[in-house]
Protein backbone atom coordinates (compact mmCIF):
# COMPACT_ATOMS: atom_id res chain seq x y z
CA UNK A 1 0.00 0.00 0.00
CA UNK A 2 1.08 3.23 -0.63
CA UNK A 3 0.30 6.58 1.17
CA UNK A 4 1.68 10.29 0.23
CA UNK A 5 0.62 13.55 1.71
CA UNK A 6 2.44 16.47 1.34
CA UNK A 7 0.88 19.20 4.28
CA UNK A 8 1.27 22.93 5.16
CA UNK A 9 0.86 21.96 9.00
CA UNK A 10 3.48 20.32 11.58
CA UNK A 11 3.72 16.33 10.40
CA UNK A 12 1.83 13.87 12.30
CA UNK A 13 4.04 10.65 12.34
CA UNK A 14 2.71 7.56 11.22
CA UNK A 15 1.43 5.18 14.38
CA UNK A 16 2.82 2.30 15.36
CA UNK A 17 0.94 -0.99 13.90
CA UNK A 18 1.73 -3.73 15.69
CA UNK A 19 -0.36 -6.04 13.36
CA UNK A 20 2.05 -6.79 10.49
CA UNK A 21 2.77 -10.13 11.48
CA UNK A 22 4.66 -10.69 7.71
CA UNK A 23 6.78 -7.61 8.23
CA UNK A 24 10.53 -7.95 10.34
CA UNK A 25 11.44 -4.68 9.37
CA UNK A 26 9.70 -1.04 10.32
CA UNK A 27 12.12 1.76 8.66
CA UNK A 28 11.38 4.77 9.56
CA UNK A 29 13.41 8.29 8.09
CA UNK A 30 12.57 11.90 9.49
CA UNK A 31 14.45 14.48 8.11
CA UNK A 32 14.71 17.95 9.90
CA UNK A 33 15.90 21.19 9.16
CA UNK A 34 19.58 22.56 9.58
CA UNK A 35 20.58 25.34 11.63
CA UNK A 36 23.20 26.41 8.86
CA UNK A 37 23.11 26.45 5.33
CA UNK A 38 26.14 26.27 3.39
CA UNK A 39 27.43 28.16 7.07
CA UNK A 40 25.14 30.72 7.05
CA UNK A 41 22.93 30.72 9.85
CA UNK A 42 19.34 30.27 9.65
CA UNK A 43 15.96 30.53 11.30
CA UNK A 44 13.68 28.26 8.72
CA UNK A 45 13.01 26.86 5.54
CA UNK A 46 10.17 27.51 3.35
CA UNK A 47 8.98 24.78 1.21
CA UNK A 48 7.79 25.51 -2.53
CA UNK A 49 5.81 23.33 -4.23
CA UNK A 50 4.39 22.62 -7.94
CA UNK A 51 1.07 21.76 -6.50
CA UNK A 52 -0.67 18.77 -8.14
CA UNK A 53 2.36 17.69 -9.76
CA UNK A 54 4.26 17.09 -6.21
CA UNK A 55 2.12 15.01 -5.31
CA UNK A 56 1.85 13.04 -8.39
CA UNK A 57 5.71 12.79 -8.82
CA UNK A 58 5.68 11.63 -5.13
CA UNK A 59 3.19 9.01 -5.73
CA UNK A 60 4.56 7.62 -8.71
CA UNK A 61 8.36 7.72 -7.41
CA UNK A 62 6.41 5.56 -4.36
CA UNK A 63 5.10 3.07 -6.58
CA UNK A 64 8.40 2.87 -8.58
CA UNK A 65 9.98 1.69 -5.09
CA UNK A 66 7.32 -0.40 -4.32
CA UNK A 67 7.63 -2.66 -7.72
CA UNK A 68 11.51 -2.43 -7.85
CA UNK A 69 12.31 -3.21 -4.02
CA UNK A 70 10.34 -6.43 -2.67
CA UNK A 71 8.71 -3.93 0.13
CA UNK A 72 5.04 -4.00 1.12
CA UNK A 73 4.04 -0.46 1.92
CA UNK A 74 5.51 2.84 1.82
CA UNK A 75 4.05 5.47 2.82
CA UNK A 76 5.50 9.12 2.91
CA UNK A 77 4.55 12.89 4.46
CA UNK A 78 6.27 15.89 3.25
CA UNK A 79 5.52 19.16 4.70
CA UNK A 80 5.51 22.55 2.85
CA UNK A 81 5.45 26.14 3.52
CA UNK A 82 7.19 27.78 6.64
CA UNK A 83 9.56 24.46 8.39
CA UNK A 84 11.63 26.17 11.29
CA UNK A 85 15.00 25.13 12.58
CA UNK A 86 14.38 21.15 14.42
CA UNK A 87 11.41 20.42 12.84
CA UNK A 88 10.61 17.48 10.72
CA UNK A 89 10.03 18.32 6.92
CA UNK A 90 10.05 14.61 5.92
CA UNK A 91 8.20 11.62 7.35
CA UNK A 92 9.04 7.97 5.38
CA UNK A 93 7.88 4.76 6.85
CA UNK A 94 8.70 1.50 4.81
CA UNK A 95 7.72 -1.78 5.53
CA UNK A 96 9.48 -5.21 4.21
CA UNK A 97 10.11 -8.77 5.43
CA UNK A 98 13.74 -8.35 5.79
CA UNK A 99 15.81 -5.02 6.55
CA UNK A 100 17.89 -4.97 3.93
CA UNK A 101 15.29 -4.22 1.02
CA UNK A 102 13.77 -1.60 3.02
CA UNK A 103 17.09 0.15 3.68
CA UNK A 104 17.71 -0.19 0.03
CA UNK A 105 14.38 0.92 -0.53
CA UNK A 106 14.55 3.81 1.28
CA UNK A 107 17.49 5.05 0.22
CA UNK A 108 16.60 4.85 -3.29
CA UNK A 109 13.11 6.71 -2.52
CA UNK A 110 14.77 9.67 -0.90
CA UNK A 111 17.88 9.77 -3.53
CA UNK A 112 15.00 10.20 -6.41
CA UNK A 113 12.92 12.02 -4.59
CA UNK A 114 15.67 14.81 -4.51
CA UNK A 115 16.05 14.75 -8.09
CA UNK A 116 12.53 15.00 -9.50
CA UNK A 117 10.06 15.61 -6.86
CA UNK A 118 9.44 19.40 -8.04
CA UNK A 119 9.86 21.19 -4.03
CA UNK A 120 12.09 23.62 -3.68
CA UNK A 121 13.44 25.50 -0.38
CA UNK A 122 13.90 29.16 0.24
CA UNK A 123 16.45 29.96 3.21
CA UNK A 124 14.74 31.79 5.98
CA UNK A 125 18.19 33.96 7.38
CA UNK A 126 18.63 35.76 10.64
CA UNK A 127 17.56 39.01 9.25
CA UNK A 128 14.07 37.74 7.84
CA UNK A 129 15.24 37.99 3.89
CA UNK A 130 14.11 35.30 1.89
CA UNK A 131 16.69 33.41 -0.76
CA UNK A 132 16.31 30.32 -3.01
CA UNK A 133 18.51 27.54 -1.15
CA UNK A 134 21.65 27.09 -3.01
CA UNK A 135 20.88 23.42 -1.63
CA UNK A 136 20.71 20.71 -4.43
CA UNK A 137 21.63 16.88 -4.64
CA UNK A 138 19.88 16.54 -7.95
CA UNK B 1 -1.63 33.16 -31.57
CA UNK B 2 -1.33 30.58 -28.55
CA UNK B 3 -1.96 31.65 -25.07
CA UNK B 4 0.52 29.74 -22.81
CA UNK B 5 0.92 30.13 -18.66
CA UNK B 6 3.89 29.71 -16.96
CA UNK B 7 4.43 29.00 -13.27
CA UNK B 8 7.70 29.88 -12.00
CA UNK B 9 9.22 28.52 -8.75
CA UNK B 10 12.82 28.94 -6.60
CA UNK B 11 15.58 30.24 -8.91
CA UNK B 12 12.87 31.34 -11.86
CA UNK B 13 10.80 32.96 -9.45
CA UNK B 14 13.02 35.11 -7.90
CA UNK B 15 15.21 36.20 -11.15
CA UNK B 16 11.79 37.05 -13.02
CA UNK B 17 10.21 38.57 -9.82
CA UNK B 18 7.10 36.67 -10.37
CA UNK B 19 5.35 33.57 -9.89
CA UNK B 20 3.28 33.16 -13.18
CA UNK B 21 3.36 34.57 -16.78
CA UNK B 22 1.22 34.57 -19.28
CA UNK B 23 2.53 34.98 -22.56
CA UNK B 24 1.08 35.28 -26.21
CA UNK B 25 3.04 33.35 -28.94
CA UNK B 26 3.43 32.33 -32.52
CA UNK B 27 1.83 29.32 -33.10
CA UNK B 28 4.33 26.18 -33.70
CA UNK B 29 6.25 27.48 -30.67
CA UNK B 30 8.47 25.03 -28.75
CA UNK B 31 9.25 24.70 -25.51
CA UNK B 32 12.90 24.98 -25.93
CA UNK B 33 12.15 28.35 -27.97
CA UNK B 34 9.87 29.58 -25.00
CA UNK B 35 12.93 28.51 -22.27
CA UNK B 36 15.09 30.70 -24.25
CA UNK B 37 12.46 33.59 -24.00
CA UNK B 38 12.72 33.14 -20.36
CA UNK B 39 16.71 33.08 -20.06
CA UNK B 40 16.69 36.11 -22.07
CA UNK B 41 13.75 37.89 -20.28
CA UNK B 42 15.79 37.20 -16.41
CA UNK B 43 18.46 38.97 -18.00
CA UNK B 44 21.37 36.83 -17.34
CA UNK B 45 19.89 35.87 -13.96
CA UNK B 46 19.22 32.35 -14.92
CA UNK B 47 23.18 31.91 -16.68
CA UNK B 48 24.14 28.82 -15.62
CA UNK B 49 21.15 27.55 -14.05
CA UNK B 50 19.81 24.23 -15.28
CA UNK B 51 16.24 24.01 -15.96
CA UNK B 52 13.53 20.78 -16.94
CA UNK B 53 10.34 21.68 -18.46
CA UNK B 54 7.00 20.56 -17.36
CA UNK B 55 3.92 20.56 -19.44
CA UNK B 56 0.85 20.51 -18.17
CA UNK B 57 2.96 19.16 -14.71
CA UNK B 58 4.71 16.50 -16.86
CA UNK B 59 8.09 16.56 -17.77
CA UNK B 60 9.08 16.52 -21.46
CA UNK B 61 12.33 14.24 -22.54
CA UNK B 62 12.42 15.83 -25.46
CA UNK B 63 11.38 19.83 -27.33
CA UNK B 64 7.61 19.81 -28.45
CA UNK B 65 5.50 21.79 -30.12
CA UNK B 66 3.02 23.74 -27.78
CA UNK B 67 -0.19 24.40 -27.16
CA UNK B 68 -3.23 27.00 -26.50
CA UNK B 69 -3.61 26.92 -22.95
CA UNK B 70 -0.55 24.80 -22.08
CA UNK B 71 0.75 25.24 -18.61
CA UNK B 72 4.35 25.25 -18.78
CA UNK B 73 7.08 25.27 -15.66
CA UNK B 74 11.12 25.50 -15.81
CA UNK B 75 12.13 23.62 -13.70
CA UNK B 76 15.26 24.28 -11.46
CA UNK B 77 17.24 21.68 -9.65
CA UNK B 78 14.54 20.36 -6.69
CA UNK B 79 15.22 20.40 -3.32
CA UNK B 80 12.69 18.32 -1.55
CA UNK B 81 13.56 16.12 1.40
Amino acid sequence: MIKIDIVDRPLEFFPNDDSRLQDGAELIFNGRVRATEHGDSITALEYEQYEGMAENELFQLAEETCKKFPIHDLFCKHRVGRVNVGETSLHVAIWSKHRQEGIDAMSWFIVELKKRVPIWKWAIMEDGSRIPSECSHG
Amino acid sequence: MIKINIKCFSQVKYALDTDELRLELKNGTTSVELEKMIREKSKGKLDGISMRIAVNQKYIPNDIKLHDGDEVAFIPPVQGG
